[in-house]
């Protein structure tokens, strides 16, 4: 009898319950479509920031300090990191978080003209299959991803016909006259090549000045085969605390079960260490200057996120509240009529809360794959990517409308109860 | 020119025949019960009297008007004007306050006027409970304002539907009172009850039965007033 | 008594009265007030509120002479251009080469708290210099060089164009090992009056670092306002911090946008909701009404006046509250005040007024439409 009353009520009324399962709907999407974008926006927003270029340097550790941009002796001399050990990168441990990454080796070459200049080689797209079975190209098209190119194209390493190919800045392609498509003869340390010039950037620093070759281009004018200067490796990291801090001071400080966490966690400082320890003989430091920033923007980024979807839950809550309570108001004289044929609070209550839940249950489905569907259209819109699936969403989605559904109802029986029969069959509003 | 003239009107929803050729005169200042269980298609002569319906065949004259024609709108405003409307419900506006009611009506009709709202309310004896949400008033008094209301606009029809279904004997009698006193003032009053005591107070009672006008009585004494002799206390016999 | 009195009475009435009710659909209305206004304010202001943050990436327009060294004056006028509250940070940078034990260093003199100021993801360890006489060292130096917080360093000099052959040296005390991760750890840097001092010239720079709250148009008018102020200097844009600010940036606020827009049309169609519920709960008062003479006309506009009556208040306290919650937004996540946009106030009450407006009428009029004798009838 009680399932045929909730039927009877479901199949009659629906058009009421359809109006609560629709609120209950719209509440239980705007949760999850809130808690979905809420929960991924920090990775979107640290693909986002990779932006900004490589947060992790690697260097050789004996590299010689004084060889930088104001060009104090033009050593180059000093150890180097080996190319071949560059594919280990993507075996670390977090190895899935290093989004990118290019090595670098510099020298100095003359020109026709007889001035000297910096030479880098990089890669620009180099194409690597990993163990893992995925691809990735990698390289300073991405990771330079500010520079505007005025002349030309990138540089494709992959399509490239010309055997030694190169970039050149604006301000020393304006100096010399050049432009894409032109060939430039360069004198290295060890060799001369002729270079094809494909394009022109302009970096607004001191890379304007520069040209950019392919590695191998490079090693060979500068006779440095197989070696490398520096990488630069662009990573997902986790913001710093006081354990990365320390750690990054010194690992062997931590207890073990801190160094577990501390390896386990993406922190810059430990991401450092794991390139550190497939890479011979390296260096690899944050740059704080992107490390830092970094860790700055997603902490506020996130507590956006966090308050605004604290908002819109307080909003969704008070709204299905709100129309649950008068819904169940609404039924005053059916449930009169109800404990006026010998009905028991218990049991009147029973049939009220089943129906509302097997109806808060059909709108919370709905709900919460209709808010999945708003989060991928905010991921898709403003990352291009879909917003994953966190399995946390479900249970939270779900106990948010029982307890909602709960609160609005609840009171709103307890008054009906109180009323006398009588009172609400004699039409007295 | 009677001030309302029912003609061979039909009401039909499907097969069923609500009201089957009734025909009806009211003249101005009669005051007429129309009885009749349930439906015999008294509730269906009250919506038809009344404006708010039309019957499916026939003519319904008020004041020489043939209601039957005119359009819902047109109703509303005939309503307005010309009828009174007293319902076993009340039907007060639960947030507005006795006078706010009566007030209501006026708005309605032309200009509110609160002094004049007093005054109704003074004759069905609510002077002091005026200010009183429906929710403070009993059931009489909820009905007397709704008396009130439904006089405030000097109708040509007074309409009361059950208007004692809800009271106890003591209310019945005074707005049963009220009724006469509004008689004797001149105005044509209409009450559909199924409560014979109620009906019989009439000068004319009109019975209903199957959607067919059943009979007519001629009360010949009379009085306005109940007549309470069928309700001597029945002595248990020891 | 006119008519408009009784009116407003009525309208009054129902909503004093029927007070838990109307409370209900306002606390509705003002949610949604509250989100329209709280998220829009927070929208419009996260631009300026994150750009604050993104200063972290230090520098984003840097002053170079248009040939070689400019002046110290060339450098005030320069900065003069910049308007005061933009300007996050100024930091002037002269470098020379000089010797630590006979090595050869770059050191670099600089204005420390503009130095501090632009650059807010340099790590010192100890001490920021904070008078002449004291010494920054790059990380990389210090390795090298294995120095220490504490010790006192001899920096010496070529003076380059005069014939003395003795070398000038001043003696420095180190207060703080510098951390970037960057090339700036394999220089030294000291005050600009001590480099003076050393060298023996005052007055020129190489290059001056601005840290300027300002998006990449406007930046770029910044800089060329400073190089018509200041003929020797030629001021250009830092692409990789400046390209990348306007990348996340936009990115930031298209997902706040959107956000605003899908939790402001869920919240816009609960408001409906809950509004249509209100007025459909009054079918049986519009049928009274009716039968006790009352036109469509004046049945629409009454409980019209009601909702949008209602959709006022909402707005208004929704307003309110909406600033309330852009400020606890602002405060917590970027510790400084929210700018509020005025003009969000009458539109969140304008938006309020016509949702409200809107959701009622189409139940107010399906009620209007039904026949009075049923409504009374019926339960």
């Amino acid at each position: 009898m009680f399932l045929r009353m909730i039927r009877g009520t479901l199949l009659r009324q629906w058009k009421k319950m359809l109006m609560i399962a629709f609120t209950i709907a719209l509440g239980a999407s705007l949760a999850s479509a809130m808690l979905s974008v809420m929960l991924d926006v920090g990775d979107k927003m640290n693909q986002e920031l990779k932006t900004y270029g490589a947060n992790i340097t690697v260097v050789p550790k004996a590299s010689s300090v004084l060889n930088d941009l104001y060009d104090v002796e033009g050593d180059t001399s000093g150890t180097y990191l080996r190319e071949d050990e560059l594919g280990k990168i993507k075996t670390i441990f977090w190895a899935f978080n290093i989004v990118d990454y290019a090595p670098f080796v510099s020298t100095q070459a003359d020109l026709p003209d007889g001035s000297e200049v910096k030479l880098t080689g990089s890669w620009f797209n180099h194409h690597m299959e990993l163990p893992t079975g995925e691809t990735l190209d990698a390289g300073i098209c991405s990771m330079r991803s500010w520079w505007e190119i005025t002349d030309g194209t990138w540089l494709d390493e992959q399509t490239m016909t010309e055997e030694h190919s190169a970039m050149i800045g604006a301000a020393l392609a304006e100096r010399l006259g050049i432009h894409a498509g032109d060939t430039l003869h360069v004198d290295g340390t060890e060799a001369a090549l002729d270079l094809h010039i494909v394009g022109v950037y302009d970096a607004g620093g001191d890379e304007d000045e520069q040209i950019y070759a392919p590695l191998h281009t490079t090693q060979t004018l500068a006779g440095l085969d197989g070696k490398i200067d520096s990488i630069e490796v662009s990573a997902l990291t986790t913001p710093d605390n006081e354990l990365a801090e320390r750690a990054a001071k010194d690992p062997s400080s931590l207890t073990v079960s801190q160094y577990e966490i501390w390896y386990c966690t993406a922190y810059a400082s430990s991401i450092c260490y794991q390139i550190q320890e497939v890479i011979t003989d390296s260096v690899a430091a944050p740059v704080r200057q992107v490390a830092d920033s970094e860790g700055a923007i997603l902490e506020k980024t996130q507590l956006l996120m966090i308050l605004i979807t604290i908002l819109s839950l307080i909003g969704a809550a008070l709204g299905i509240c709100n129309l649950v309570t008068a819904s169940v108001m609404e039924r005053s004289s059916e449930i009169g009529l109800m404990k006026a044929i010998g009905a028991q609070n218990g049991a009147v209550s029973g049939l009220v809360l089943t129906e509302i839940f097997l109806t808060a249950i059909f709108g919370g489905v709905l709900g919460f794959f209709a808010g999945f569907g708003f989060a991928q259209i905010i991921g898709h819109t403003v990352f291009g990517s879909a917003i994953s699936l966190k399995p946390m969403v479900i249970p939270i989605t779900a106990v948010l409308v029982v307890l909602v559904t709960l609160a609005g109802s609840i009171p709103a029986i307890r008054m009906l109860l109180r009323l006398r029969p009588a009172e609400v069959l004699h039409g007295g509003h | 020119m009677s001030l309302l003239e029912l003609r061979n009107i039909y009401k039909i929803y499907g097969d069923l025949h609500a009201l089957d050729d009734v025909s009806l005169t009211v003249e101005k200042g009669e005051w007429v019960s129309i009885m009749g269980p349930s439906g015999s298609g008294k509730s269906t002569m009250m919506n038809i009297i009344g404006c708010m319906d039309k019957p499916t065949k026939g003519e319904v004259l008020l004041d020489g008007v043939n209601i039957a024609k005119e359009s819902a709108k047109n109703l509303t405003g005939i309503r307005r004007d010309k009828i009174g409307l007293i319902f076993q419900q009340f039907h007060l506006v639960n947030y507005l306050t006795a006078v706010e009611n009566v007030m209501l009506a006026q708005y309605y009709h032309s200009m509110p006027d609160e002094k004049e709202a007093l005054e109704a309310l003074d004759r069905v004896g609510l002077a002091d409970r005026a200010k009183h949400l429906p929710s403070q008033l009993s059931g009489g008094e909820q009905q007397r304002v709704c008396v009130a209301r439904a006089l405030i606009n000097y109708p040509e029809i007074i309409l009361a539907d059950e208007p004692t279904g809800n009271l106890d004997e003591a209310n019945e009698e005074i707005v049963v009172d009220l009724f006469h006193k509004l008689h004797n003032e001149g105005t044509t009053l209409i009450v559909v009850t199924h409560d014979p005591e109620v009906a019989e107070v009439a000068q004319r009672t009109l019975v209903l039965r199957n959607g067919k006008l059943h009979k007519e009585v001629i009360n010949q004494n009379f009085t306005g007033k109940i007549q309470f002799e069928d309700r001597q206390e029945v002595q248990p016999h020891a | 008594m006119k008519r408009s009195s009784m009116y407003l009475r009525m309208i009054t009435a129902s909503l004093m009265r029927r007070r838990s009710r109307m409370l209900v659909a306002l606390l509705s209305i003002a949610i949604g007030a509250t989100i329209l206004s709280g998220l829009v304010t927070v929208y419009y202001d996260v631009p300026r509120q994150m750009g604050a943050q993104f200063r972290s990436y230090g520098a984003n327009l840097i002053m170079t002479g248009t040939d070689g060294a400019f002046t110290t004056e060339d450098m005030a006028k320069g900065l003069a251009a910049v308007p005061a509250d933009a300007l996050v940070g100024a930091a002037p940078f002269r470098y020379e080469n000089v010797r630590i034990h006979e090595h050869p260093v770059v050191a670099a003199g600089t204005d420390m708290a503009g130095a501090m100021a632009t650059n807010p993801f340099w790590r010192v360890e100890g001490e920021w210099c904070s008078s002449d006489g004291q010494l920054l060292v790059g990380k990389q130096i210090a390795e090298s060089f294995r120095l220490k917080t504490g010790e006192t360093l001899t920096l010496s000099y070529t003076p380059e164009n005069t014939e003395a052959a003795e070398d000038v040296t001043l003696d420095l005390t180190i207060t703080g090992i510098l951390d970037t991760g960057g090339s700036e750890e394999e220089y030294v840097y000291l005050s600009l009056h001590d480099l003076e001092t050393l060298t023996g010239e005052a007055g020129t720079l190489d290059v001056c670092e601005l840290s300027v709250q300002a998006q990449a148009e406007e930046l770029k008018q910044y800089a060329g306002q400073i190089s018509n102020a200041a003929p020797g200097i030629s001021a250009h844009l830092v692409k990789r911090v400046t390209a990348s600010e306007t990348t996340v940036l936009s990115k930031l606020q298209a997902l706040v946008l959107l956000v605003t827009v899908v939790v402001l049309a869920l919240t816009m169609i609960c408001v409906a909701t809950t509004m249509t519920a209100v007025v459909t709960e009054r079918r049986k008062e519009i049928g009274l009404r009716k039968a006790i003479g009352a036109s469509d006309k004046s049945i629409i506009t009454e409980f019209m006046g009601e909702s949008m009556l209602l959709g006022g208040l909402g707005g208004i306290l929704g307003a309110g509250l909406g600033f309330v919650f852009a400020q606890q937004v602002s405060l917590r996540v970027f510790s400084s005040d929210i700018r509020f946009q005025w003009l969000i106030v009458p539109v969140t009450i304008a938006v309020c007024i016509i949702v409200t407006g809107l959701s009622s009428v189409l139940p107010i009029r399906s009620a209007t439409e039904v026949d009075p004798a049923l409504v009374l009838k019926g339960e």
